[in-house]
């Protein structure tokens, strides 16, 4: 075929061209290189802070945005000693119901522009402005009013006095670019550009989003509070957990915040390149009834609006084995709607009992009876019967979603499970458009502001999807936010737990502790419980733990 | 041939339209109208608002029609539910992507699929044959993503020869040489391609050696062998060259089984092609990207038998008189 | 396993091996049904096909538990295939056997069910456009022509995303009647050369109307392209169902069809890769028989086709 010179010929050019194509250039090297990648398992809705409820918007917020304080390595949200300076530089009281803040003059956003006390005010207004509709509206419902003294500083004032007044000011809001919002409508900040390409003050800067795929932050070198020592972070988005653990143990992932099923952490732990750091858990999970009908919130719900029907179903189900079947060794039963965060968490607080015979008595006694013979129970024409609503981006929810419809059949319920994608199921919960739903909540360092966001009245609408409401609850709710006596405080709240947990709007199912995993080259891991990577910022990779994407310099 | 052309061009096209019409007439007459306000789908009513003035939902059933067909005619697909963004800038990322699939999986069942035909049809009944027999038969009775899942557990996972799922490494690929970059994407290819075309491989196998096996057994053959030509040369110039044919029609009827495939073979691989679009959206509700993205698939089906058709008229004289 | 599961086990075997060795020795009695067996995979295709059949029927005896019955959520779960548990136990630590056997109702009822409706749909479209021809003609097969060029999937895929709770009977109707396209080609080319017999015209002359003549005279000369491709729908329709199944929109959990169970036990894959390994298994020797049963039939059926 061809002859034997322009063989040699073609097969020297081959050699060349791949010895070209194969050396690279050496990279990033020193103390501020490093790429880290983080499975995540759910994708942000946007990047627009007030808008952004999940908890993977709320990790790349945390790199995006700053607050202008932050809580401290003991998540003690009481006073404001263990707070730590972020945009105010220092804050003092000038009154019982007023807080001064001083904006640090170097604090700039990422535009070039100063970070100023009109972009507090205009992100007081924006978080409390009822277009933008935002899910943490409630944390800041006692400030009534925050102004700017002079560019630097800025003034919150409140309704009244209580324990974690600093920790509502500074928690909920991410301060926000006045220039660049102030003219973007409020009712369309949902959907809006500058959720899709952030412009923030933090110490990573947006880079990329690809749809489906994969975010890109990158280190901002001028950041005030330091350059960040890792150059770049990014976000692989996967389809499930198990496919985030995969990729974490083939060394596609460096990091991987929750890892739930015990067969996961044996397998971690079996990898010689990841390292484990368990922390206290934030999150519970609840099985949720729609106190109101579906679709009609004025009337109640046909099965579940009946209290006994409620507290029959909590005590069929046997919590216990449920979360050591899905969980393993690595969640409690909470004692209430509560996390191990909590320092209320108290396991002696009253719950209703596991208890199958009473169950059905109760259920009998309320007139559902199975006179067809089939299993399942009726009342009147109408069956036992509701749609248990699941996202599809939950393993934990499915396979419980599974569990507890074989745990309710056993007493005569028949349950369908309605698997949706997590926007449907968002959408379909904030509208009320369920019978039952299994959700997660990722909870603030403190009861006060999620209790009242998930239980109370005040949170109907917003996060308390089915509509529980109890004025008595109410009432020692607020009464446990606003005291100063910590033993009486932790009574009352005690009391509110065991009102909850009679009147059974919902079964609580799990409270995880948690395990992150974290490639062994990074250095001063610090994960804190109530937001994990707020200090990714500190965490090092040294120059010799390098290995071939830290050198990427993009 | 070039009244044929036009009339197959005539022809293509008007499938195309009946496929518009079909989905429209799906949209607007099925149970559960997904423009309307009640309706279990996540829109806020400013968006319903918009969605009804923008389709002319309150018009009679032929004004929608026309405006329907406008829109299309302009590339306006409409826009995304969940995705945020115009269905048809959705499209333009994910349709690269499956046709970069589809066509590799195509290499590979034309090559191996002749290849394993010839093969067999060369050994016929010995102990290759029987075996090879065996195995394509499995293969091609297999579901495509449980192939997937499988090739998926074992190259993946246990020896890591191949990535678990993505296009490209996200965190490498922009700072690699050019060189680099086309390895890349061909080593995250390899497991989806090869599930994908496996199935069709082992189909094509099976009928190409029936027909190799078919036309050695023909005169013209039993001439060559009589002049003495080997057996090799008996096989590979002449009876392949007639077997070859039937193959062009069948990689052109094949296109629609290759697209179903992709929308499993997609999902397992976490491939964002049009395929795992289209399944995103069912779970979504997204109708608009379910809609476009059949549409989509049809218009590649058709553009498919199209060059198939041509490729094999120009391949067969015997056809080439005839119209159709 | 307890002693009647077992014991019926044995029974479905035996009775699939009695099967395949009555059909042979009923072989000798004609040419076609001595071409069928020159297929070797032909005889194991019926053996298949009589085994599943038989566990699908008698499911309950068959199964040592209940498709949905969890057997101990904690000590049970994923556990590897044992003697108690044939398959293994899946991760709601229910019997991935027992669900295997129930899933095969599920499955092989929707497969013959969803081909029925198409092979008849399509038998009738095709029968009626080749013997009426003309206009009828040319618009039934520009219909094929358009049901041919979206691929099977989108159009259930957009059929599907229109409904939100698609009851299981409506899904196997909408599964059959996008898969009648081929076969209404087939029974036209068929009746088209037909048509132009003797005993057609003998019938036309004799006063029959064009209806009875299809379906007493064209048809029954049709069968056996139809049957053929119904053995070949059945297969097509159970990859589908399992694809459909495994998106999430096929048979919906805790009813178990073959291709959800794939769904659950995927994310398993790699600590319990027997609760999705196993279906996949069952549904590929199934569609294995099926194909090799429909091509021996094409070729027992055919006289004009030489053996490969």
């Amino acid at each position: 075929m061809f002859g034997a010179m322009p063989t040699r010929l073609v097969l020297a050019t081959l050699l060349c061209a791949s010895l070209v194509a194969c050396t690279r250039r050496p990279g990033c090297v020193g103390e501020y290189c490093g790429t880290l990648v983080f499975a995540s398992v759910g994708e942000p809705e946007a990047l627009l802070p007030p808008v952004a409820q999940s908890a993977v918007a709320r990790d790349v917020s945390d790199q995006i945005f700053l607050k202008l304080a932050d809580l401290g390595s003991t998540t003690n949200t009481i006073g404001d000693e263990d707070f730590t300076p972020l945009l105010a530089e220092r804050w003092e009281w000038a009154g019982p119901l007023t807080l001064v803040f001083h904006l640090n003059p170097r604090a700039r956003w990422q535009d070039g522009e100063p970070v100023t006390a009109g972009d507090v005010v205009f992100t007081y207004d924006a978080y409390n402005d009822p277009r933008v509709n935002s899910p943490f509206r409630t944390g800041v419902r006692w400030i009534s009013a925050v102004t700017s003294r002079d560019s630097l500083t800025a003034v919150f004032r409140f309704r009244r006095r209580y324990p974690e007044m600093f920790y509502d000011a500074v928690y909920h809001m991410r301060i926000l670019p006045g220039h660049l919002l102030r003219n973007v409508p409020r009712d369309q900040w949902q959907s809006a550009a500058f959720g899709r390409a952030p412009v923030g003050d933090g110490p990573y800067r947006f880079v990329a989003w690809k749809a489906g795929e994969s975010l890109e932050l990158a280190a901002d070198s001028t950041c005030f509070l330091g350059r960040p020592h890792i150059r770049r972070l990014i976000w692989r988005f996967t389809p499930d957990l198990q496919v985030a653990v995969s990729q974490l143990i083939a060394g596609e992932a460096d990091a991987l915040e929750v890892l739930v099923a015990p067969e996961d952490l044996r397998r971690v732990q079996a990898t010689p390149h990841l390292a484990t750091y368990p922390y206290k858990g934030s999150a519970y999970g609840f099985l949720d009834f729609n106190l109101t009908a579906p679709g009609d919130s004025t009337r109640p719900h046909p099965v579940f609006g009946d209290r006994d029907v409620r507290r029959a179903l909590t005590m069929a189900i046997d919590r216990e084995r449920l979360a050591k079947s899905v969980l393993g060794e690595h969640a409690v039963v909470p004692p209430g709607p509560m996390s191990e965060l909590w320092w209320i968490w108290d396991p002696s607080i009253r719950q209703l009992p596991y208890d199958t015979i009473q169950a059905a008595r109760l259920l009998t006694a309320r007139g559902w009876i199975d006179s067809s013979g089939d299993g399942v129970r009726e009342r009147n024409g109408t069956e036992l019967a509701f749609r248990l609503l699941v996202p599809t981006t939950s393993a934990v929810r499915r396979q419980y979603a599974r569990l507890l419809q074989e745990e309710l059949r056993r007493v005569g319920v028949d349950v369908q499970i309605d698997e949706v994608e997590f926007s449907v199921f968002s959408q379909r919960a904030q509208a009320g458009r369920f019978d039952a739903l299994l959700q997660v909540w990722n909870t603030d360092p403190t009861p006060s502001s999620g209790i009242a966001q998930t239980w109370t009245t005040e949170g109907i609408g917003r996060s308390n999807f089915g509509r529980y409401a109890n004025a008595t609850f109410d009432g020692l709710v607020e009464q446990a936010s606003s005291s100063f006596d910590r033993p009486q405080a932790r009574r009352t709240w005690r009391s509110a737990m065991e009102v909850i947990n009679q009147d059974a709007p919902g079964v609580f199912l799990f409270a995880l502790e948690n395990v992150a995993a974290v490639h062994r080259r990074v250095t001063n891991v610090t994960i804190r419980p109530d937001s994990w990577w707020a200090l990714v910022r500190t965490w090092r990779i040294p120059p010799d733990g390098l290995i071939e994407r830290d050198h990427v310099e993009r | 041939m070039g009244l044929w052309l036009v009339r197959r061009v005539a022809a293509s096209a008007a499938i195309v339209g009946a496929v518009v019409t079909l989905t429209f007439l799906l949209l607007h007459l099925a149970p559960g109208q997904p423009f309307l306000p009640g309706a279990e789908t996540p829109i806020d009513p400013a968006v319903v608002a918009e969605l009804r003035r923008e389709f002319g939902l309150d018009r009679p059933l032929t004004v929608q029609y026309a405006k329907y067909l406008v829109a299309l005619a302009h590339g306006q697909l409409g826009e995304s539910f969940a995705l945020h963004r115009p269905v048809a800038e959705a499209l333009e990322d994910a349709i690269p992507n499956t046709l970069v699939l589809t066509g590799a999986a195509l290499a590979l069942d034309l090559l191996l699929g002749l290849v394993l035909g010839v093969y067999q049809a060369a050994r016929a009944r010995r102990l290759p044959d029987v075996a090879l027999s065996a195995a394509t038969l499995f293969v091609s009775s297999v579901p495509t993503f449980w192939l997937g899942l499988l090739l998926l557990l074992v190259f993946g996972e246990w020896l890591h020869w191949f990535p678990v799922g993505g296009v490209v490494d996200p965190v490498l690929h922009h700072s690699l040489p050019w060189a680099g970059r086309v390895a890349d994407r061909l080593w995250h290819l390899a497991l989806p391609a090869c599930t994908l075309g496996a199935v069709g491989a082992a189909a094509t196998a099976r009928y190409q050696r029936a027909a190799v096996l078919e036309v050695i057994g023909q005169d013209y053959v039993r001439t060559a062998r009589a002049k003495g030509l080997t057996e090799r040369r008996v096989v590979l110039v002449h009876a392949l060259r007639n077997a070859l044919l039937p193959l062009v029609t069948l990689l052109g009827l094949s296109l629609p089984f290759l697209l179903t495939g992709a929308v499993l073979v997609e999902t397992v691989f976490a491939w964002p092609g049009m395929g795992k679009l289209a399944a995103d959206a069912i779970f979504r509700r997204d109708y608009p990207v379910v809609l476009a993205a059949a549409i989509a698939a049809s218009v590649m089906v058709v553009a498919g038998n199209f060059v198939a058709d041509l490729l094999y008229t120009v391949a067969d004289p015997r056809i080439r008189v005839h119209g159709e | 396993m307890n002693l009647r599961a077992t014991l019926a086990l044995l029974g479905a075997l035996a009775l699939a091996v009695y099967v395949v060795a009555a059909a042979r020795r009923h072989a000798a009695r004609s040419s076609a049904r001595r071409r069928f067996f020159r297929h070797p995979p032909a005889a194991w295709g019926i053996g298949i096909l009589t085994f599943f059949g038989a566990l699908a029927i008698a499911a309950p005896w068959v199964a040592p538990y209940g498709p949905s019955v969890t057997l101990e959520i904690v000590t049970l779960q994923n556990q590897a295939p044992s003697l108690l548990h044939l398959l293994g136990t899946d991760l709601y630590s229910r019997d991935v056997w027992s669900r295997l056997v129930y899933g095969s109702r599920v499955s092989l009822s929707i497969g013959a069910l969803a081909m029925l409706v198409a092979v008849t749909v399509g038998a009738v479209v095709g029968a009626v456009a080749g013997y009426v021809r003309r206009w009828v003609d040319t618009v039934l097969m520009r219909l094929v022509d358009v049901g041919l060029a979206i691929p099977r999937i989108f159009l259930l895929l957009m059929a599907i995303a229109l409904w939100e709770h698609l009851p299981l009977s409506l899904l196997v109707l909408l599964i059959g009647l996008t898969g009648w396209f081929g076969t209404s080609r087939l029974v036209r080319a068929e009746v088209l050369t037909l048509r132009e017999r003797d005993f057609v015209t003998a019938a036309r002359a004799a006063g029959a109307g064009p209806a009875r003549i299809v379906v007493r005279h064209v048809l029954p000369n049709v069968a056996a392209p139809i049957i053929v491709s119904a053995a070949l729908g059945i297969g097509n329709v159970m990859l589908l169902e399992a694809g459909l199944s495994f998106l999430g929109i096929g048979v919906r959990p805790p009813m178990p069809s073959w291709g959800n169970m794939i769904a659950e036990g995927a994310p398993q894959l790699t600590t319990a890769p027997w609760s999705a390994l196993f279906p996949g298994l069952a549904i590929a020797l199934v569609v294995m028989a099926l194909n090799a049963v429909g091509d021996a039939l094409r070729d027992a059926l055919d006289p004009r086709k030489e053996a490969a």
